[in-house]
């Protein structure tokens, strides 16, 4: 299966659909939180001194805060990531798709420790390589999965299309592949949405050859089977 | 019904949805999220969910254009996640783990702990006895200048015992142990991944360590000095470090035996469980670096005081873990 997709089945008997992210997601974020972090211990590093005494102690407790905790505070908050995967539009969700919860943060991190070894978190790649899941060691006990946060949902392009009825009765295939092809038109180049709709020729306009009038036909007959009518 | 009826038909109830959707995200923001929860959306809530699943289910069986289906997706899946949440931590869920989950649940793994108290205790002892006998044996675990380090920490004209020669206050050494005492009890923990070798190793070598440097000290005449300072705060840490290094070896032992589950089920239902082990792991060990950095390092405090509290401390803790919440076993 090259299709990653993780199906969640609701209560409703609904599926719905995550996407689980890959090596180079979740490195690229970690890259980025390692900055982030890097970041803000040099200015805990550069302010603490000023509390004198204190400093030294209080330098520690923020570091191991900062190390530890940073990661469980930002995944626990309502967009379920770290500035590093919020960059990078992932976040992390429980296996059933719902939020992560705040054991499974806790563990997921903690599990660090073990995904780290030897190097670079090396085992832990090892485990999202192998894993149709692309799941690390922190991620199985947790029952959790990092997935890529669901994109802006398409907008369809109603063009100004004649809307045509079709020439003969058409399948229920047919019907959603034109209605299709219409809502997508305009992401399509104009060669290529041409010899595409050319497909679809004996049902539109079978005297035509393909072309930017054969594409209108497909198109309007696509916009029609979607419910446009004329005026 | 063609797509675009579909979404006419519907549309304004999707628009309903959505705001409501809305405003349950700005609800839900970091300090308001208790009073999100008080106040659960109403009841058309649910039910525009459920219309939601429906029309999501009829427009991927109609075949209906990408844009319907995804934003139905998109709908349900938000809805979902609001419905179906577990309730995030309150006051009377904390209360409940520290008087009822955490105790029962180290009792339930009573097996792993008492294997990962003799992992840490057996070397301890035995490299106590030995290094007390021969304290150049000290070298075969400690290196000589962090043998030397801590032989000055224990010293009889050391400001504050157990202290490194630089740190300058106890917040400096509270924030020290932090750092290093949760480093090793978490090491314990993550090492159980590795079918439980990594919890065994880590809890062998700070029970080898620990027995070394006991058994340096007491060899060098420190002894007066470093029993009174450990008592009481090991109650926590020892325990802490144990209870995580059996919170590995369950880890471990899911692996092993996963029973009539995969292995990835048994390791998830293994982590659930040990969540909660884990969450007493981290409020020990606070209590153990807070009594360590200000309360074992104190030289005003007369001995017998501090064994008194050291007796305090263990007795407290062994019966907490043994005891309570025994009324919900």
């Amino acid at each position: 299966m090259l299709d990653p997709a993780f199906r969640v089945e609701t209560p409703e008997g609904i599926e719905l659909e995550l996407q689980p992210a890959g090596l180079h997601a979740r490195a690229c974020a970690w890259l980025l939180d390692l900055l982030i972090r890097c970041m803000v211990i040099y200015i805990i590093a550069l302010v603490t001194p000023m509390l004198a005494g204190l400093g030294v102690g209080v330098f520690l407790i923020l570091l191991f805060l900062v190390e530890w905790l940073y990661p469980v505070a930002f995944e626990l908050m309502p967009l379920a990531a770290t500035p590093g995967k919020r960059l990078v539009g992932l976040r992390v969700v429980m296996t059933n798709g719902l939020p992560v919860t705040v054991g499974a943060s806790l563990a997921r991190n903690l599990l660090r420790a073990a995904d780290f070894l030897p190097v670079l978190y090396a085992t832990g790649a090892i485990s999202v390589l192998l894993r149709h899941d692309f799941r690390r060691l922190g991620d199985l006990v947790a029952d959790t999965l990092v997935v890529h946060a669901p994109r802006p949902a398409s907008v369809a392009l109603h063009q100004d299309i004649e809307p045509l009825p079709p020439l003969r009765p058409l399948g229920r295939e047919a019907q959603s592949a034109l209605v299709r092809l219409a809502t997508r038109a305009g992401r399509i180049n104009s060669e290529r949405l041409d010899e595409v709709a050319a497909v679809a020729a004996p049902a539109c306009g079978p005297e035509l050859r393909a072309g930017p009038e054969l594409t209108r036909r497909v198109l309007g007959v696509g916009f029609w089977l979607l419910g446009g009518r004329r005026e | 019904m063609t797509p675009l009826q579909f979404e006419r038909t519907y549309a304004s109830a999707w628009q309903a949805f959505e705001q409501q959707l809305a405003a349950l995200g700005k609800s839900d923001g970091w300090l308001r999220k208790r009073r999100a929860q008080e106040l659960p959306p109403g009841p058309d809530f649910a039910a525009a969910y459920r219309q939601c699943c429906e029309l999501l289910a009829l427009a991927r069986d109609r075949n209906y254009p990408l844009y319907l289906v995804e934003r139905l997706e998109r709908l349900t899946a938000e809805g979902h996640q609001y419905i179906y949440r577990q309730r995030v931590f309150g006051l009377d869920r904390l209360a409940s783990l520290a008087l009822r989950e955490f105790p029962r649940m180290v009792r339930a793994h009573r097996a792993y702990v008492a294997l990962a108290s003799v992992l840490l205790i057996v070397p301890t002892v035995l490299l106590t006895l030995a290094v007390m006998r021969r304290p150049e044996l000290v070298t075969t675990v400690v290196d000589p200048t962090q043998a030397s380090q801590y032989e000055q920490m224990y010293s009889r004209d050391a400001e504050s015992i157990g202290r490194v020669r630089d740190a300058d206050t106890d917040l400096e050494m509270f924030g020290f142990y932090i750092r290093h005492n949760v480093g090793i009890a978490f090491q314990c923990f993550a090492g159980g991944i590795f079918f439980g070798l990594g919890s065994i190793w880590f809890l062998l070598e700070n029970g080898f360590f620990s027995g070394a440097i006991a058994g340096y000290v007491v060899a060098r005449g420190l002894g007066g000095n470093f029993f009174p300072f450990v008592a009481t705060h090991a109650a926590f840490e020892l325990t802490a470090i144990v209870l995580a290094g059996a919170a590995g070896l369950r880890l471990g032992h899911a692996l092993l035996a996963p029973g009539r589950n995969t292995r990835a089920q048994a390791l998830a239902i293994a982590g659930r469980d040990v969540a909660i082990i884990i969450y007493g792991v981290v409020v020990m060990l606070l209590i153990a670096a807070c009594i360590e950095a200000f309360w074992s390092s104190s030289v005003w405090i007369p001995v017998p005081v501090k064994y008194a509290t050291a007796a305090l401390s263990w007795s407290a803790v062994l019966l907490y873990l043994s005891r309570q919440g025994r009324d919900a076993d």
